[in-house]
């Protein structure tokens, strides 16, 4: 039995690439299972899912927690978190960047491939969606799973959703992917703070779970603490506000489900490290001053 | 409908949403709730799509699904709906109804932990509250019983012996949101396995007839005996039906439950929904170490097994027994283990509860081996305990 991790953000497609991967190896015969983290998911937030695959009914039931590869959809999740946090020491990571194997830095050596799913994808699909084309690249570099298996179950779970010259066109992204992975050795160095959870005993966590606001050893937990989770690192799209047109309406403040846009001066003012893009500002505007602008980050 | 036999890769929900497609379902009445959704949503498709022609209500509530769904299977409809958590605590009300008028109505029920504190991970506190209500109840291991169980269901559900409803538990998101492969039969064959549903009795406007009315106590102490006399009779339907469909489709679960290297053990756990395949695994670790552990699978809650369960204990080679609950009936212990306790009433031998899994948290092979552990230093007399909440920080296992 092998295991697979699936790193992305929510609206990337992970869960779904996931899902296509075991069906490409039950198309070849073999027993898959996969599934998305148990969480909330939302649009633009670190995600997860897993596959498993064997040649045998697989029974097991407990979530993944040492995978043999991991898979990292969206490059910038490698500044952020250890990707390869359990994966065993043999293991192997994939990742969609532009980079060579040898140029990325991670928490330690290990054997990488890359590929630059997203130019693929742009090209093939004319859309920045990397689900499929990185599954081109999983069939390659862990030579574990058939490019022709990868194509048809594309074909059928995408062509099944989107039609089905969306389905072939995201199988061709696929090959394309396959072509063009590299496989090598990424480089070690890069520090991670090891992630803390406040974990409290029966006799530490107050009745009923009541708290307000708690300073744990794991950071502030209970009322506020979200200001400690800065979300902005979600977004895709960032609203600019013109403050030549912005009248001070407070609609876009109103508005706001983030509560991250402040007037000062009678002028709306974003407060990035919390906006997560989702664009609703930029809509309810009636004075056209917001604009939602793609995001660069260095 | 003419569906072909198919090999698929589906969730547990889709699982349970085909199964009623194949079960030719009259009328689903539904209302969404996580992880139960992708159920009605998936039912809602293959209307959509033409593929069924049932009858899909849209309802307000919990309670009003329900309610649809009585009068729907009163008028001699095949039924079909599904819930969670919350969503089963509303209908409560209506479960008895469906029960005390005889209506075979068939539920998934995707088990999600009820509030206060709000969740939507597993937990049995939303199915075992409905312990009393007349529903028969199951528990299902992976999609494929999903799918099978919504056939057999109607079987068992509809049987003239039993007419009672019938409700059975996945997993959230365990098996509610995974993928995984599932054999799905013809509809010709499920049509000769589960023909049309012929009630004994059903509301007709040229034939009227009172159900469910004002009853004095004159009649309503032998209506109840009545239906304790249908959960009775369910026990041998159970069986007879598991071994028909097994007949037909190849596929054997063995009617109440499934004892899994029992004959030499000298432990046995006994689990209930996902955990028994991850169990299953670490029986065969421990038998690779020479450890001679056992695993019973409850596969029905009502009727409960007792009989099955005490034959199990006449077999001499079992000194302890231990039984796994993902929820607690407060001050006492898992309705599972309160359950096979008094199965056993009578008999000397250490049964011990282990409590995991609540709220959702992963039930992993480390805890499945801490169970045997202990059964194991339960039966050589190093201890002796009764409820252990396992994985639980600052309780001593």
């Amino acid at each position: 039995m092998y295991e697979i991790r699936f790193h992305g953000r929510g609206g990337q497609g992970g869960r779904m690439a996931a899902e296509a991967l075991a069906l490409a190896a039950f198309l070849e015969g073999k027993y898959a299972v996969s599934f998305p983290f148990f969480g909330a998911e939302r649009r633009g937030a670190p995600v997860r899912a897993f596959t498993r695959i064997d040649d045998k009914k697989i029974r097991i039931k407990t979530q993944i927690y040492e995978p043999d590869y991991v898979v990292v959809l969206d490059e910038t999740l490698i500044e952020t978190e250890d990707v390869l946090e359990g994966l065993k020491p043999d293991g192997m990571v994939i990742i969609n960047t532009q980079k060579k194997p040898e140029e990325v830095k991670l928490s330690r050596s290990v054997r990488c491939a890359t590929i630059d799913a997203t130019t693929i994808a742009l090209e093939t699909i004319g859309r920045a969606i990397t689900n499929t084309a990185i599954l081109g690249a999983i069939s390659r570099a862990t030579g574990k799973i058939g490019i022709d298996a990868i194509e048809k179950a594309i074909i059928e779970k995408f062509g099944a959703r989107l039609g089905k010259e969306a389905g072939e066109k995201n199988a061709i992204a696929a090959r394309k992917a396959y072509e063009k992975t590299i496989v090598g050795i990424a480089k070690a160095g890069k520090k991670f703070e090891g992630k803390k959870q406040w974990l409290p005993t029966v006799d530490e966590l107050p009745l009923g779970g009541s708290i307000g606001t708690l300073q744990t050893e794991a950071g502030l937990v209970g009322i506020g603490s979200f200001s400690e989770n800065k979300t902005g690192g979600w977004r895709v799209f960032m609203p600019v506000v013109d403050e030549q047109r912005c009248t001070g309406c407070k609609i876009c403040w109103f508005y706001c489900p983030e509560g991250a846009i402040k007037m000062v001066d009678n002028k709306a003012k974003i407060n990035y490290d919390y906006c997560k893009g989702c664009g609703i500002c930029e809509n309810e505007c009636p004075f056209k001053a917001i604009e939602m602008k793609r995001e660069v980050r260095i | 409908m003419n569906l072909k036999a198919r090999k698929m890769v589906a969730t547990g929900d889709h699982a349970a949403a085909y199964g009623a497609l194949l079960a030719n379902v009259d009328v689903v009445a539904a209302y969404p709730i996580t992880p139960q959704t992708l159920i009605v949503e998936d039912f809602a498709t293959f209307v959509d799509d033409g593929i069924t022609d049932a009858e899909f209500i849209m309802v307000e509530s919990e309670h009003s699904a329900m309610s649809a769904c009585i009068g729907a299977a009163a008028a001699g409809s095949r039924t079909f709906t599904a819930t969670s958590s919350q969503g089963l605590a509303l209908m409560h009300e209506m479960l008895p109804i469906a029960s005390g008028l005889h209506l075979p109505i068939v539920m998934p029920v995707v088990n999600r932990t009820v509030a206060a504190p709000i969740g939507i991970w597993c937990e049995y506190n939303d199915i075992m509250p409905q312990r009393d209500s007349g529903w028969i109840i199951g528990f299902i291991e992976d999609n494929q019983e999903v799918l099978d169980m919504v056939l057999m269901g109607y079987k068992i559900a509809e049987h003239h012996d039993v007419l009672l409803p019938f409700m059975f538990g996945l997993d959230a998101f365990i098996l509610s949101h995974t993928v995984e492969p599932v054999e799905a039969p013809s509809s010709d064959e499920v049509m000769k396995f589960l023909p049309s549903y012929k009630p004994i009795a059903s509301l007709d406007p040229d034939k009227p007839m009172a159900i469910g009315t004002f009853t004095p106590p004159e009649y309503i102490q032998e209506e109840r005996y009545q239906t304790d006399k249908c959960m009775r009779n369910a026990k041998r339907i159970i069986k007879n039906v598991t071994k028909e469909f097994a007949d037909v489709f190849g596929r054997n679960y063995h009617g109440l439950i499934e004892e899994y290297k029992t004959d030499d053990a000298d432990v046995i756990l006994i689990t209930l929904g996902t955990v028994t395949g991850t169990a299953r695994d670490v029986v065969d670790e421990l038998r690779g170490r020479g450890i001679k552990a056992g695993l019973v699978k409850l596969r029905f809650f009502r009727p409960f097994p007792v009989e099955e369960v005490r034959m199990l204990i006449e077999r001499e080679n079992i000194k302890a027994i231990g039984v796994y609950d993902r929820s607690v009936s407060y001050g006492v212990g898992g309705p599972l283990y309160i359950e096979v306790k008094n199965s056993l009433y009578g008999y000397d031998l250490p049964i011990i509860n282990f409590l995991a899994g609540i709220g959702g948290r992963d039930v992993v092979k480390g805890d499945v081996e801490k169970m045997y552990k202990i059964l194991q230093d339960v039966k050589d007399g190093k201890t002796r305990k009764d409820i252990v909440w396992i994985n639980t920080r600052g309780v001593k296992e």
